[in-house]
């Protein structure tokens, strides 16, 4: 028979075509004007990066993430498989059914129903020949995508068997799409099998179930379950394809513009854009996010995780409680398989709700300086260094004795740096304290500046722009005086101690390993159960306005339980607030990095 | 007369009776561990901004929660946000969280 004689529609395909149509509209509405929304400067972004490497680095990010899932295998490997089988199979099925149908018919266009439903078709059309090679490929498919179907039953029931300790708990309407998605690969199963069995084909799977079925229920009553079962198939299908572009299914097709304009260097930044869209629908809730927040873990706080915030964030229902309910800790952004930049996204998100003040509100500001010293080195010590003397009091003693000349920059008080009012979405605000503190910079001639606090270490180094001025944490500055001999401490004999990362150094600035020499020249190191990009956050946070005292303590006991559970003698942090925060929970000595090593200076 | 580098207050009295509540008591509502300040002062002592000029957090929501609204939008946007109020406060209240939620509910004043 002719290609041009066959027949490539059946009446059971209309809801399939209709879904179809309808998804496929809606996704280019949707990907249209989100692009135009775009600013000038991300289009110049993506002019200069589309005919670059970043475009080929793009596609295989596709591959490594949209379809094999290699973060999720990073997470839990029983979690990986399930989504790749999911992902990955349903790829694979399209693409080898659609070969299939190319080894039938040769290049010639068959309608995408014809793909879909190819099965039908084939006896329809008076196609005999069957191809065991393509019945066996395609039966090995659906087994594949199978198998992954009933994992993610099984994590709805125990999310634990698949390395989840909680999961996403869904709203209706993702439910719908869940189950309409469960739904399309069993009922193609007994489609197909159906088939087999009146009609001849199919492999292992679908053959079998088929004889298997022909034994049970006999050919007449195969005959009557026939159409049904395409019906149903078709039915599911275009259920999830009209539900998908409105559910967490967005996330199937969002993720790969994502990661290409991610590639062309496109980010969220303070304010909400139009590009924050591709990140907060790539999300696909998988929930993964959850079981590393310590709002969760600790405190039982189960409505706040980026994943609602994200959903929340998309159906305009985000909530001042839920945006301002976060550490930003960044643990959730550290296993985030789409690589969404959670933290960005929330911030810009309080910045939204806010009221925009009066613009002379720090006019106080002006010509403040109440400064200490002369010297190209500057120390920033901070708000809460403020709080901590002995802090203070050690970089001090550092600084003598490597004979350094220090400029006091807020020793007697001074603006803070503005990394507060950032977290709380005030970026213009906080613009005010940089230009403060800028200019008193500036006018001190400082070369190089210490700060012994990561919230403004961080804050100083990305917000600041300081030309000619070297940003330093103290622990990068301490480690450097013993490198250049300028320093010498001696060890303590049998001292014991043990490291909280704190979450703007660490997972923040990206400073792990200098703390870690720094005190492994003075004592023994014994590192946590959760260390580096795993660190725990001590609960007390400046993101998050909305904890109360009480759960700031508890954050901080499980905190500093796990850091006793090292044996270590003295529990060391390099950032006040933490130091402040762990000391109340922990029943050891918590001390300042600096401290540690003031007091073995010989 | 002799500048002695402070002066009195003029006298005034408050009377709760007569001033409107309303916003008041949605603050206390949302932030019901504001009523447990003993107002011993701390949160101003170590205030960033009130080292450099005369905010006063403890008299500003002292006076937002007897009523009086007039200007406090106006001061409390001087605060700096820094927390170190919130790491002295004996009572432990989230004062970071009260600053937000008097300048969003007096923003319109």
């Amino acid at each position: 028979m002719e290609i041009s004689d066959m027949t490539f529609f059946a009446s059971f395909c209309i809801p399939f075509i209709a879904g179809a149509s309808i998804m496929f509209a809606v996704i280019a509405v949707k990907y249209i004007s989100w692009l135009r929304n775009l600013p000038r400067k991300d289009w110049r972004l993506i002019a200069k990066g589309v005919f670059s490497m970043s475009t080929l680095r793009a596609l295989w990010e596709v591959v490594r993430e949209s379809l094999l899932h290699r973060r999720i295998f990073k997470v839990d490997a029983r979690l990986g498989y399930m989504h790749m089988s999911l992902a990955f199979g349903w790829f694979l099925l399209i693409a080898v059914g659609w070969a299939e149908t190319v080894a039938y018919l040769g290049f010639q266009w068959v309608p995408l129903q014809g793909h879909v439903f190819f099965k039908y078709f084939v006896p329809l059309n008076g196609i005999t020949a069957h191809k065991p090679v393509f019945d066996f490929a395609m039966d090995f498919l659906l087994l594949f995508v199978l198998s992954g179907v009933a994992m993610a039953w099984l994590k709805r029931l125990r999310s634990r068997a698949l390395g989840m300790r909680k999961t996403t708990n869904h709203i209706l309407f993702d439910r719908v799409a869940l189950s309409a998605l469960w739904f399309v690969f069993p009922l193609r199963l007994l489609a197909e099998s159906v088939t087999a069995a009146i009609y001849g084909g199919g492999s292992f799977l679908t053959g079998g179930l088929g004889r298997l079925l022909d034994s049970v229920m006999g050919e007449g009553a195969l005959g009557y379950a026939y159409e049904p079962l395409w019906w149903m198939y078709s039915l599911a299908l275009g259920i999830f394809f009209v539900a998908m572009p409105f559910s967490r299914y967005m996330h199937i097709f969002t993720e790969i513009p994502l990661i290409f304009l991610r590639h062309y260097r496109l980010r969220p930044e303070a304010m909400e854009k139009s590009y924050d869209n591709f990140e907060v629908e790539a999300c696909s809730r998988c929930g993964i996010c959850i079981d590393p927040c310590q709002l969760q873990s600790q405190l039982g706080i189960n409505e706040v995780q980026s994943v609602y915030f994200l959903r929340d964030r998309r159906y305009n229902m985000l909530q001042q409680k839920i945006a301002n309910n976060c550490l930003m800790c960044g643990r959730c952004e550290q296993v985030c398989p789409v690589g969404i930049n959670l933290n960005t996204l929330r911030l810009n998100s309080r910045s939204s709700m806010r009221n925009i003040p009066h613009e002379g509100r720090y006019n106080y500001l002006r010509g403040v300086d109440r400064s200490l010293g002369e010297g190209r080195v500057g120390y920033f010590a901070g708000c809460m260094t403020l709080l901590t003397p002995n802090t203070m009091s050690s970089m001090k003693r550092i600084f003598e004795a490597a004979g350094e000349e220090v400029w006091w920059a807020d020793k007697e008080g001074g603006a803070c740096c503005g990394r507060p009012l950032m977290l709380s979405g005030e970026v213009d605000s906080a613009r005010k304290m940089v230009e403060y503190n800028k200019s008193l910079f500036a006018k001190h001639g400082i070369t190089t500046l210490v700060t012994s606090c990561p919230i403004c270490l961080k804050v100083f180094r990305e917000e600041y722009h300081l030309e000619g001025v070297e940003v330093l944490h103290h622990s990068e500055y301490i480690l450097r005086l013993m490198e250049q001999g300028r320093l010498n401490v001696g060890r303590e004999q049998g001292a014991t101690f043990t490291y909280h990362d704190p979450c703007e150094l660490g997972r923040g600035s990206g400073i792990y390993d200098e703390p870690r020499a720094v005190i492994e020249a003075v004592g023994e190191l014994l590192e946590p159960e959760h260390t580096r990009h795993d660190a725990l956050c001590c609960g007390s946070s400046v993101a998050n306005t909305a904890i109360s005292d009480a759960q700031q303590l508890k954050i901080a006991q499980g905190v500093a339980s796990q850091l006793e559970e090292t044996g270590a003698q003295t529990i060391v942090t390099a950032c006040p607030l933490c130091k402040k925060a762990i000391a109340r929970g922990a029943t050891r000595q918590v001390a300042d990095l600096s401290e540690i090593v003031a007091r073995c200076i010989k | 007369m002799i500048n002695f580098g402070f002066s009195i207050s003029k006298p005034r009295a408050i009377d709760i009776d007569r001033n409107n509540l309303r916003k008041s008591s949605e603050i206390t509502r949302e932030m019901p561990e504001l009523q447990s300040c003993i107002g011993c002062g701390s949160c101003t002592a170590t205030c960033t901004a009130g080292n450099l000029t005369e905010f006063n957090f403890r008299k500003v929501h002292t006076l937002v929660r007897r009523g009086e609204y007039q200007g406090a939008y106006e001061e409390m946007n001087k605060c700096m946000l820094c927390g170190k109020c919130r790491l002295v406060c004996p009572r432990g209240i989230n004062t970071r969280g009260v600053v937000m939620l008097i300048k969003r509910k007096l923003g319109d004043f």
